[in-house]
């Protein structure tokens, strides 16, 4: 009797221990993958911003006041009611509209390229702007100033991570799809800057989180980069502001001008 | 005695398990194309898991007018085709074009296309039609407050004949591209691109990306029509996932909003209708650039138009 229950124990034992062994199965020690090599998309090379929305706020300077669209509350409606570009040219603060949250919005090419295995850059013509991407882990949340080291930025301090989809899970084990996914992008330590030319506020605790999607190729040849940008702001936003931006490749760098910032 | 009788009982069930583990089939690559089984007899449980990609978009999403919410939601100006790749046919054509059409008892059901209803002021459901055998998603359904319910095929069947009848949601079918949805659409009845008479023929096919980044469903849409662009005409919306939104029924019922003898359809003639330039006057934007065409949705049309302060504030509509 007792050699029988012996014997159940020990096939119940072996049958538990089975599913993580075959689970392990390949798996082993892979070797650190930089994320330049673990890219699922390749983000790099000009691309020119097609400017299809929100035209009369980014294709002219828009007027003092016009701020439709963004949830700003009362504090940040004062803020752009008081804008004076003169002033800022004057503090050397041209820039303020050409910071991270709205340099994707800004009409322009840019330019993406691999600094190290680590890092990817951006270069913008409009405003003559250099975004760092370091991957690195996730910083957290807290209020800028917290945990973070450096002066805040236009373009503020960037970690990146690759965003893989298709991973599967469950109990049998989804098999692993194809590798996909888009970059994603948190930018905290931001100095103050407009979400719009006409000073439209955000403020240094504001945080950036983006994904950028490059689009398979369409049937004429096009390929698109989608750069979905969200805002968090405590002191300026009543909520998230969400916008999306797109931008077609270009064969090549020929048509590339870098401009200055410009207040107005 | 009992460790030994122990001991060689454990070698025992390790030696009955061990074929167990042999038998794992080996490792298929994930994008081989797959035959599916014709009959749950001959179903392959693998094939079906490795077939299995993409993201679920099920839910009730919220959209956002973060971008061009004038236009969104009051409507757009007569006159602002700003950024839009047309050409004179269309341009002629919304010229002659009068917001009164709406009032027309054929114009005031009319859905939105399924190009345009993305950009329309619309909460959005999609969900997903399951095949209860082979667990594949077959088909995903996308409604909005003032559309038909679309369906986007998932099983690749074919899209019909040319003959076929054009509708406002179209012929839709979809693919995989990694974690985005690529969807192609055909068959489309005619519509428009912004709603203010800028037309868009039932020649034109959509082609559409969903991306889902965290509670965030971004849509580009891109819209081809030889008879009225001269480019791909691109726009990306955002959605935001909203558990506690419903999409409220629709019960349109058609009355009789103008007293206007009968057969009379709102227009005007071509090159007549001086109101399409108020927009631009208005704005202190040149006529010309609120004209729209594909140069004007390029960067580089800023060096044409100079250093500009537009003089539009919404509010003041």
């Amino acid at each position: 009797m007792g050699s029988r229950v012996a014997l159940a124990w020990a096939l119940a034992v072996a049958f538990l221990a089975a599913p993580p062994l075959v689970a392990q199965r390949g798996r082993g020690q892979a070797p650190a993958v930089s994320p330049r090599a673990a890219a699922p998309v390749d983000l790099t090379g000009y691309w020119v911003s097609v400017v299809t929305e929100d035209w009369r706020w980014r294709m002219v300077t828009p007027a003092k006041g016009d701020y439709d669209s963004v949830p700003l509350n009362a504090a940040a409606r004062r803020a752009a009611d008081a804008w004076d570009p003169k002033q800022d040219e004057a503090a050397g603060e041209a820039c303020r509209s050409y910071g991270a949250p709205a340099i994707m919005r800004v009409p322009g090419r840019i330019h993406i390229t691999w600094d190290n295995d680590t890092t990817l850059h951006i270069d913008t013509e409009a405003g003559t702007q250099t975004r760092v991407l370091r991957f690195g882990p996730s910083p957290s949340a807290a209020p800028a100033g917290q945990g973070q080291a450096g002066e805040p930025t236009w373009q503020g301090q960037s970690v990146a991570q690759w965003e893989l989809g298709g991973r599967g899970g469950g109990m049998f084990g989804m098999a692993q799809a194809k590798p996909s996914g888009a970059l994603k992008v948190v930018t905290t330590r931001l100095r103050p800057g407009y979400l719009r030319k006409n000073g439209v506020p955000y403020s240094a605790n504001a945080m950036l989180t983006e994904y950028f999607n490059a689009l398979p190729p369409e049937e004429n040849g096009d390929t698109w980069l989608v750069v979905t940008t969200v805002v968090s702001d405590p002191q300026f936003l009543n909520g998230r502001f969400i916008t999306s931006s797109h931008f077609k490749k270009l064969p090549d760098g020929n048509a590339w001008h870098p401009t200055p910032c410009r207040s107005s | 005695m009992d460790r030994l009788r122990l001991g060689a009982l454990a070698a025992l069930a390790a030696a009955l398990t061990m074929p167990l583990l042999a038998q794992q089939p080996p490792a298929r690559d994930a994008s081989a194309p797959q035959a599916p089984s014709a009959s749950l007899v001959e179903y392959n449980d693998e094939v079906a898991r490795t077939r299995t990609a993409g993201v679920d978009f099920t839910g009730e999403w919220a959209p956002r007018f973060h971008e061009d919410e004038p236009e969104r939601v009051p409507g757009p100006e007569l006159g602002d085709y700003l950024g839009i790749p047309i050409n004179d046919a269309a341009r002629m054509r919304a010229t002659t074009w009068e917001a009164s059409i709406q009032t027309l008892p054929e114009w005031q059901c009319r859905p939105h296309s399924a190009d345009y209803i993305w950009r329309g002021p619309s909460p959005l459901r999609i969900w997903k039609e399951v095949d209860p055998v082979s667990r594949q998603v077959t088909a995903w359904h996308a409604e909005w407050l003032r559309s038909v319910d679309r369906q986007i095929y998932m099983d690749g069947r074919p899209h019909p004949s040319p003959n076929a009848p054009h509708t406002w949601a179209g012929f839709s079918t979809g693919k995989w591209d990694g974690d985005v949805l690529t969807i192609k659409t055909t068959h489309l009845k005619e519509g428009y691109v912004r709603r203010n008479g800028l037309p868009r023929s039932d020649r034109a096919t959509l082609t559409e990306h969903w991306m889902l980044r965290g509670d965030i469903l971004t849509s580009a849409t891109i819209i081809t029509d030889p008879v009225y662009l001269t480019e791909p005409f691109i726009r990306t919306t955002d959605y935001e996932l909203d558990l506690h939104q419903w999409v409220p029924p629709y019960p349109c019922q058609v009355v009789e909003e103008v007293d206007r003898p009968a057969g009379r359809v709102p227009h005007s003639l071509p090159d007549t209708n001086s109101a399409v330039a108020d927009f631009a006057h208005r704005c202190g934007i040149p006529v010309e650039a609120t004209r729209g065409g594909a140069e004007t949705m390029y960067p580089d049309f800023r060096l044409k138009l100079g250093d500009i302060t537009s003089k539009c504030i919404a509010a003041q509509r």
